[in-house]
């Protein structure tokens, strides 16, 4: 590739990025969650994650969901509310969590 | 046609499998060479018979063959060569424009060009055609097509080819649009040549396909009422694309018998029916009929003979109106009538309880559909309760003539069978438009989520893609198949209990027992490129659908090497062609680590009037050398035969009553 090429593509790597990180803002967090389940199967149909590795991955994952609908719903099965804060909690164990969540 | 002072000339032998194109072909071709032309045929089926007709052994290079005068090449077509060949030059020019015009690296496209193509056989076929002629400066070139089904898509292909050079086209529209734009003034280059060349390469097949006085079309068939309807329909979908048949050869007419025959009667008298239908049907084609030849014509002089019966109209042999339609009942078939219900011996052997699938596969005419037809309308009533599927996936469908009745690309209860029976006629451009609704709309929204809040335009990427969904892939009959497999046997609930599938003739059979792992091939490169790129366009619902067809694929692989779940069973004649190519099938499956432990002989001719009775002995000579007793060591496949029936069984009660004179051999 040539490098105006390079220089143009590279920057429309950027501006694409730009977007998805702010789709990701706005995503809430179930989503970003299904998400990162649905890229744990792909590693595991392609063979980069074993069974074992996935189970792992899928529990604490699973895990994370419930909470965040149980946030959501004020508790299990409880109806939903829409809060508009406490969307995005994420803290440093979160290991899936890609990017820094914005504050809301 | 003229010779090369007019360019080359190109005649196609077409038809439905088993009509005896090869061998047509092959003499049209050694009786050209010798009117003192430089000629070459090229066989197009992946199941290729050609070097058998000649009585060469055949290869992807032209191999001279000795003729009185003039010169003759043949070529069997080895398509993945003829791609890796074709690609060779154009791969550096081929990545760059996938590098410009798409977020894919070097490293994603060095892994997709890695993969094998479905449908390579079709896409390559006239490319490599036009490379021979101009090559070996052949004045004219026979081409002796694949089955029905395969040949048409072979033939569509110099539009795919132009399909193509648009797509690669708009991938490369955003590279001048942004080099333009940066004022530096856009130069073409190598992309904007093979961009060109590809359209120019497909333009100028397209035109030569239409063009009468170069390309020259005869279609062949058999003298019964399924090829009649085949060939109306086939000649129909070649005139909706602008092609014209010039010529109709009517193979294989039953001679006068030397004595009395019920068989032979019988088969004459549908024959001269179905050889009036043609002459009322096709008014404006010239009408070829060769008669039946007790020896199966193969090497240079018995092609000539053929040859000299190629060139006589159909007129001049006067239809027979000697002996009338006294046999005009159904010929009896082997002698003394089996008992009603034989028919578990041999069902048990062919689908013993907890085998899933079927696959009926075989060379084309040797009466593939009609015995899966009878082994399913059997299975199912011998199970009640079980639910039967009858697939088929041969893009030229007979199934529906077979069974009377009318399908389509839903499934259907088949009047008069087993109420768990029903059938269905896969139709892959229907699926196909389906599939491509479904991504379409998943495409925008990835756009859409891309753009919003943006002011970057992304309209090439866009086209490009929109292109690629509209660039119909060859090899899509085999993709659909699998996946309606797929969807009957492992998604539905409940189940199906078994599929039988009836297979196009044996090359693209193969290609579609192939399929489950050259698909997996595809979805596993994509899933590794949407994992790369996530963070540029997220996953969703491209990557979930990919995911579940990974697994559903992984699942049909696994039932398919199964010996307890999957069998294919192979379906011959009693002759020498069929048989071997059924060998070399059955080698073929074996390396696929498929289990083939039945095959099944067809149409064995009753003792009738003299002719009939030495066919008889050469089929039960040739039965005895592949008897699974024959041979140093014993052969691991069970052995099934049918008697021959004139007119053949139709309808649900037809196949019932044939299938119970079906005998298991040793």
């Amino acid at each position: 590739m040539i490098i105006i090429d390079r220089l143009v593509i590279g920057g429309l790597v950027f501006v694409l990025r730009r977007i998805a990180e702010a789709v990701d803002a706005g995503m809430d967090d179930v989503d970003t969650l299904r998400e990162e389940l649905l890229a744990a199967q792909m590693r595991l149909e392609l063979g980069e994650l074993t069974a074992e590795e996935f189970a792992a991955v899928e529990r604490e994952l699973l895990g994370r969901l419930r909470e965040v609908q149980q946030r959501q719903t004020g508790g299990p099965g409880g109806p939903m509310r829409i809060t508009g804060v406490d969307v995005s909690v994420a803290d440093d164990e979160e290991p899936f969590q890609r990017g820094a969540p914005d504050s809301r | 046609m003229s010779g090369r002072a007019g360019g080359p000339a190109l005649r196609f032998f077409g038809g439905k499998g088993g009509v005896g194109k090869t061998t047509c072909a092959a003499a049209a071709a050694v009786a050209a060479a010798e009117t003192g032309r430089r000629v070459g045929i090229v066989s197009t089926d992946p199941a290729h018979s050609l070097g058998d007709a000649l009585g060469y052994r055949l290869h992807g290079h032209p191999r001279r063959v000795v003729t009185r005068a003039g010169s003759l090449e043949a070529v069997e077509l080895d398509a993945d060569r003829a791609l890796a060949r074709w690609l060779g030059r154009r791969r550096p020019t081929l990545r760059t424009i996938a590098e410009r015009g798409t977020y894919l690296d070097d490293e994603d496209l060095q892994r997709l060009l890695r993969l094998s193509f479905p449908g390579v056989d079709e896409l390559m076929a006239l490319v490599e055609v036009a490379r021979l002629v101009e090559r070996r400066q052949w004045d004219l070139a026979v081409v002796d097509t694949a089955p029905t089904g395969h040949a048409l898509r072979m033939l569509d292909m110099p539009r795919t080819l132009q399909r193509i050079a648009s797509v690669l086209d708009d991938m490369h529209a955003k590279h001048r649009f942004l080099i333009d734009s940066w004022g530096r003034g856009y130069r073409p280059g190598a992309a904007d040549r093979l961009v060109a060349e590809l359209d120019a390469d497909g333009r100028q097949l397209f035109a030569l396909l239409r063009d009468p006085a170069r390309c020259r079309f005869t279609w062949l068939l058999l003298p019964e009422r399924l090829a009649l309807a085949e060939t109306r329909d086939a000649l129909g979908a070649l005139a909706a694309t602008g092609i014209r048949v010039s010529d109709l050869v009517v193979n294989r007419l039953t001679p006068r018998s030397p004595g009395p025959c019920p068989l032979c009667e019988s088969r004459r008298v549908e024959e001269r029916r179905v050889l009036g239908e043609a002459r009322q049907a096709f008014p404006a084609l010239d009408l070829f009929v060769v008669p039946a030849l007790e020896q199966e014509p193969r090497g240079p002089v018995s092609l000539r003979r053929v040859a000299r019966l190629l060139t006589a109209r159909a007129t001049e042999v006067a239809p027979d109106r000697a002996r009338g339609s006294r046999a005009g009942g159904r010929a009896a078939a082997a002698a003394p009538g089996p008992p009603p219900d034989a028919g578990g011996d041999w069902l048990d052997r062919l689908a013993p309880p907890g085998v899933r699938l079927l696959v009926f596969a075989g060379k084309g005419g040797v009466g593939k559909t009609t015995c899966a037809a009878a082994a399913a309308v059997t299975l199912a009533r011998r199970r009640p309760g079980a639910e039967v599927l009858l697939l088929s996936a041969d893009p030229a469908h007979s199934l529906a003539d077979v069974l009377g009745v009318a399908l389509d690309d839903g499934e259907r209860a088949v009047p008069g069978g087993s109420p768990g029976l029903r059938a269905r006629e896969l139709n892959a451009d229907e699926a196909l438009a389906r599939v491509r609704e479904r991504y379409r709309r998943a495409v925008e929204e990835t756009f859409d989520s891309l753009l919003r809040g943006s002011r970057f335009d992304v309209a090439y990427d866009r086209q490009a893609l929109h292109g690629l969904m509209d660039l119909a892939p060859p090899g899509l009959d085999e993709l659909f198949a699998v996946l309606a497999v797929v969807e009957a046997l492992l998604e539905r609930r409940p189940p199906c209990d078994v599929v039988v599938l009836d297979a196009a003739p044996t090359g693209h059979a193969l290609r579609l027992l192939e399929m489950p792992v050259t698909a997996l091939g595809w979805v596993h490169a994509l899933l590794a490129i949407l994992l790369k790129y996530r963070e540029v366009v997220g996953l969703g619902e491209v990557a979930a659908e990919l995911v579940a067809t990974s697994r559903r694929l992984r699942s049909l692989q696994a039932l398919l090497t199964d010996p307890a779940r999957a069998r294919i069973i192979a379906v011959t004649r009693a002759a020498e062609l069929p048989q071997r190519e059924t060998e070399r099938m059955l080698r073929r499956l074996a390396r696929l680590r498929l289990t083939a432990p039945v095959v099944v002989v067809n149409a064995l001719t009753p003792a009738g009037c003299g002719r009939c009775r030495r066919t008889r002995r050469q089929e039960a000579r040739m039965l005895a050398g592949a008897s699974p007793a024959a041979g140093k060591r014993r052969r691991r496949w069970s052995m099934i035969s049918t008697p021959a029936l004139a007119p053949p069984p139709r309808g649900v009660g037809g196949l019932e009553g044939w299938a119970r004179a079906w005998e298991l051999q040793g």
